[in-house]
């Protein structure tokens, strides 16, 4: 997120779309009551379902799923058309703001009640509500990433944010709330086919880079890879890769998928997942790293499989960041219980089997201190540099030196600090970076412009305009040398710029000087690089309205997208709906987490909820003829179905079924919990949603499209 | 204690009797457990409900000889506090962090029995190993001389991209960037985490 959790208190108002907090980041509800409360700042819940979050908001807009961007984007044209943008803002900070004006007109409030089912005179309220209560904060999570165009969803959420000026503002910011513990600090790591850790991506340069911090030869690297092109392609997803073992798809590699290491991954959490089970039983080598036997444990039934038992994270130490960018300590509370390893002790006892503990561990001889020192040394482009080891440890030590309101230490030994040290932390003395981009207060004590990151200047095809990417004449933070917008520092070590330079003098120079290194420039509306540059909507891959296919059309099929084809076209079938009739959604619920592995083999959060379920509308309910309570099927158009309970309620519409992802254990209704270990099967089994979550991926990241599927459900 | 009233067996995917606990004593535990958070299911607490709540007698260290670990709570990236009671080496007590200054003493049902991620009679004691259709214990020597063996067998024929390692958004910062630098120095990008999903 832009700004923090803690930061939210100071929102005038709070609009959720694909976020249900109260259930799944409950404790971050305080400090948006207390907006709601103290501020009065209303609250705007966008969803499909009447959710908890919901049940606390002034506004509740339900949307059908899915049709999230053309919501957001009507309302950037309603609000253009008003005149109720933030002009200064949009003249002096942001880029192809004309350019996406332009391409939107056609989301008049009608339209967008034709798509997503809100009526025309809310969304105009909206508007409204958001034109008056500035600065606003928006959140988002998966409810508005996991579509196949997820990443058209999320810029149009970041559009909406600069036409109302809402960004670099405490209150205000893009406030995606992240779901697991640690996926901030493992998406920084870049544990992601596409890129090196700090978002380097795979370029030449990306590996020189990683190899100088490495202390490795850059030809050693490359000698590791079948050849240097495999090193600069994207590899295979956590959320296709079975496809490459499974060898019906046509995929881009010289060998198909043959072992896999699950190492703390959830294995139902993958859409497909009778797809994914049958390709867990043709590896050759299926080695599952966890605390609790996962579901792959159960649904891998050859002999090529291996468990080993590591710790809990409370059996071993390292930092984590949360979703507002803070880096704690997680201090170790007690040793390995018997018989378990840490993460740690087992990475290294498996490299020096494979031979290149030498080179992997150079420079690491503390674990985990200076692996946390390798990586201040190397992530300059996120500022993952000031954060050593010593000084987050002195933050946890001193968290209740922090100010509620500022999350600054006030006083104590982290006088002047923000709690967690939020990157970017340029430097060991950089306080931390509160809220991104916000032009009010100096780089050195965290303030920030918008980076430069996309040239000087570009010329959009739309209009023909050449637009400067710089931020305007007037647009800088307090002590900088220069009085408007910057390109990045380069060259101020020879050879090398803010990102690639090693010593960090570069760093050090731009800091000196008032400046931020990686520039002063425009955020963008037009991405030139993507499939859609302006966001648009494209109708869900399986629809409920194929009158829409036509006006909304899905993309080509995409040829070697993360190595193996993926259907968009060819996946559009408007009949679909004729025997799928129903929307299928899935969400969280707060007893559980994830995959549920851990969670149901906790004997509190098992007794507190015991039953897989679906959320039905008593209405659909009735005219299917079941009751509430009883078990009834849920079928996916790929012949996924599961066997859950019916909970009729109007959280719902009569379209729409909702399921919880987090359980597991039992398949297509038959339970498989003799297939764990004896004795390690979960307390609470039950059929996994994401047997029935559709086929669909998005254009760019290629996450799954868990949110907007079809399905059919009867009697069981 | 209410681990010993869990009846866990194969019946435990049986379709009607799920509620594998007696209601009575486990409820009992779980209460006692987090006598000093109001945050049950995850309906959240103001400020106010959280100072009430947490009442000298509450975070005050309940026994002799225990030291106290402050560290984070596992689950969601809200980043809870946690205060860990310790005694000989066991966790015995789990406390909320009042004056952390994010959660301010806030749990949810989750964060509140975050202590039986570590005493849970599910948790795996030793390595295993599926051999002729059934769990077979193993030494951890055994376990990864034969994973290494396979791995690099597989490596030498097919080749580095014929793994793929599913990393964790579940790990440290450290041990998540080692799964990265892992998959480079193996000589793959076949790595993804569930950001992904």
């Amino acid at each position: 997120m832009t700004n923090s959790l803690n930061d939210m208190r100071h929102a005038q108002l709070m609009i959720f779309i694909g976020s249900n907090a109260a259930e799944a980041h409950p404790v971050s509800m305080q400090h948006i009551l207390h907006a709601k409360e103290v501020n009065n700042a209303p609250i705007i819940v966008v969803d499909p379902r009447f959710t908890k979050l919901a049940a606390k908001a002034d506004e509740f807009v339900r949307i059908r799923p899915g049709t999230d961007c053309i919501f957001i984007m009507g309302l950037v044209n309603e609000i253009i058309e008003k005149g109720w943008q933030d002009k200064e803002f949009v003249a002096t900070r942001v880029a192809g703001f004309e350019e996406m004006a332009a391409s939107i007109t056609q989301y008049t409030p009608e339209e967008v009640e034709n798509v997503t089912g809100i009526p025309a005179a809310q969304t105009r309220k909206v508007a409204k509500m958001l034109a008056d209560n500035r600065p606003a904060s928006l959140t988002w999570c998966m409810g508005g990433t996991q579509h196949h165009i997820g990443s058209s969803i999320t810029r149009a959420f970041c559009i909406l944010q600069l036409a109302l000026g809402n960004m670099g503002k405490s209150g205000g910011g893009t406030n995606i709330f992240r779901g697991h513990d640690n996926v901030q600090g493992a998406t920084d790591m870049c544990v992601l086919s596409h890129t090196l850790p700090g978002y380097y991506g795979l370029k030449d340069g990306s590996w020189k880079h990683w190899c100088r911090v490495w202390d490795v030869d850059y030809d050693y690297i490359k000698g590791r890879f079948k050849e240097k092109k495999w090193m600069n392609a994207k590899g295979f997803t956590l959320a296709r890769w079975y496809e490459g073992v499974l060898g019906e798809e046509k995929i881009d590699q010289y060998t198909p998928i043959k072992a896999m290491i699950q190492w703390g991954c959830g294995s139902n959490s993958n859409s497909q997942y009778n797809r994914v089970v049958k390709a867990y039983n043709m590896l050759d080598l299926f080695v599952i790293v966890d605390p609790f036997p996962t579901m792959a444990a159960a649904t891998c039934t050859t002999d090529n499989v291996y468990i080993l038992p590591c710790s809990s994270q409370y059996e071993t130490s390292g930092s984590v960041t949360s979703t507002s960018r803070q880096i704690q300590w997680r201090h170790k509370i007690v040793e390995p219980i018997n018989g378990c390893r840490d993460d740690y002790t087992i990475m290294q006892d498996l490299v020096e089997r494979l031979g290149f503990a030498d080179e992997f561990y150079k420079n690491i001889k503390e674990i985990p201190e200076d692996i946390t020192r390798e990586i201040n040394k190397g992530t300059l482009t996120i500022g993952y540099n000031g954060q050593t080891p010593e000084r987050i440890k002195k933050h946890m030590e001193n968290w209740h030196t922090f100010d509620i309101d500022t999350l600054q230490a006030k006083g104590g030994p982290c006088d002047g600090d923000y709690y967690g040290m939020p990157w970017p932390c340029w430097t060991e003395e950089h306080p931390g970076t509160p809220i991104l981009y916000d032009v009010s207060k100096p780089v050195a004590e965290g303030g920030l412009p918008f980076r430069n990151r996309f040239g000087l200047e570009h010329k959009y095809e739309q209009s023909g305009r050449t637009e400067n990417l710089l931020a305007a004449e007037g647009v800088y933070n307090p002590g900088s040398e220069v009085k408007g917008g910057y390109p990045e520092f380069k060259d101020v070590v020879p050879g090398t710029n803010w990102k690639t330079d090693l010593s960090q003098k570069t760093l050090k120079e731009a800091i000196r000087r008032g400046m931020a290194p990686f520039g002063n420039a425009r955020a963008r509306c037009v991405v030139w690089t993507f499939p859609d540059q302006v966001p648009i909507h494209r109708e869900p891959l399986h629809t409920p309205r194929p009158d829409l296919i036509s006006k909304y059309p899905t993309y080509e099929d995409q040829p070697n997208h993360f190595r193996v084809f993926t259907r968009y076209k060819s996946e559009q079938n408007p009949d679909l709906v004729k025997n799928f009739p129903f929307v299928l959604t899935t969400g969280r619920m707060v007893e559980h987490m994830g995959g549920g592995a851990e969670t149901r083999s906790n004997k509190y959060l098992a007794e507190l909820a015991p039953d897989m379920y679906a959320e039905v509308n008593p209405r659909t309910g009735n005219n299917l003829g079941f009751r509430d309570g009883e078990m009834i099927w849920i079928e996916s158009p790929e012949g996924g179905k599961v066997k859950v309970k019916a909970m009729f309620t109007e959280r719902v519409d009569e379209k729409t079924i909702f399921m919880p992802y987090h359980f597991g254990g039992s398949l297509m209704g038959e339970s498989i919990a003799g297939n764990y270990p004896k004795g390690h099967e979960p307390y609470v089994v039950g059929d996994s949603a994401n047997v029935c979550t559709n086929y669909g991926y998005d254009i760019v990241t290629q996450i799954q499209a868990t949110k907007d599927g079809l399905c059919k459900i009867s009697r069981a | 204690m209410a681990q010993r009233k869990i009846r866990s067996s194969s019946s435990v995917g049986t379709k009607t009797n799920r509620v594998t606990l007696n209601p009575k004593v486990a409820r009992r535990s779980f209460l006692k457990l987090s006598a000093a958070t109001a945050a049950l299911t995850g309906v959240a607490m103001t400020t106010r409900m959280t100072a009430k709540a947490a009442t000298p007698a509450a975070t005050k260290a309940a026994y002799p000889g225990t030291k106290t670990v402050r560290s984070v709570c596992t689950h969601c990236a809200v980043g809870c506090g946690i205060q860990a009671e310790v005694r000989n080496g066991v966790w015995i007590r789990q406390e909320v962090a009042q004056d952390h200054p994010v959660s301010r003493g806030g749990y949810c049902c989750k964060g509140a029995s975050a202590i039986d991620m570590v005493h849970s009679d599910k948790r795996l004691k030793s390595p295993m190993k599926r051999v002729n259709g059934k769990w077979q214990k193993i030494s951890w020597d055994q376990a990864m001389g034969e994973i290494a063996a396979k791995l690099t067998s597989i490596r030498d024929k097919d080749g580095p991209d014929a793994l793929h390692l599913n990393g964790s958004a579940k790990v440290s910062t450290e041990m998540a960037y080692l799964q990265r630098k892992f998959a480079a120095f193996w000589g793959s990008n076949n790595v993804d985490h569930q950001a992904r999903i």
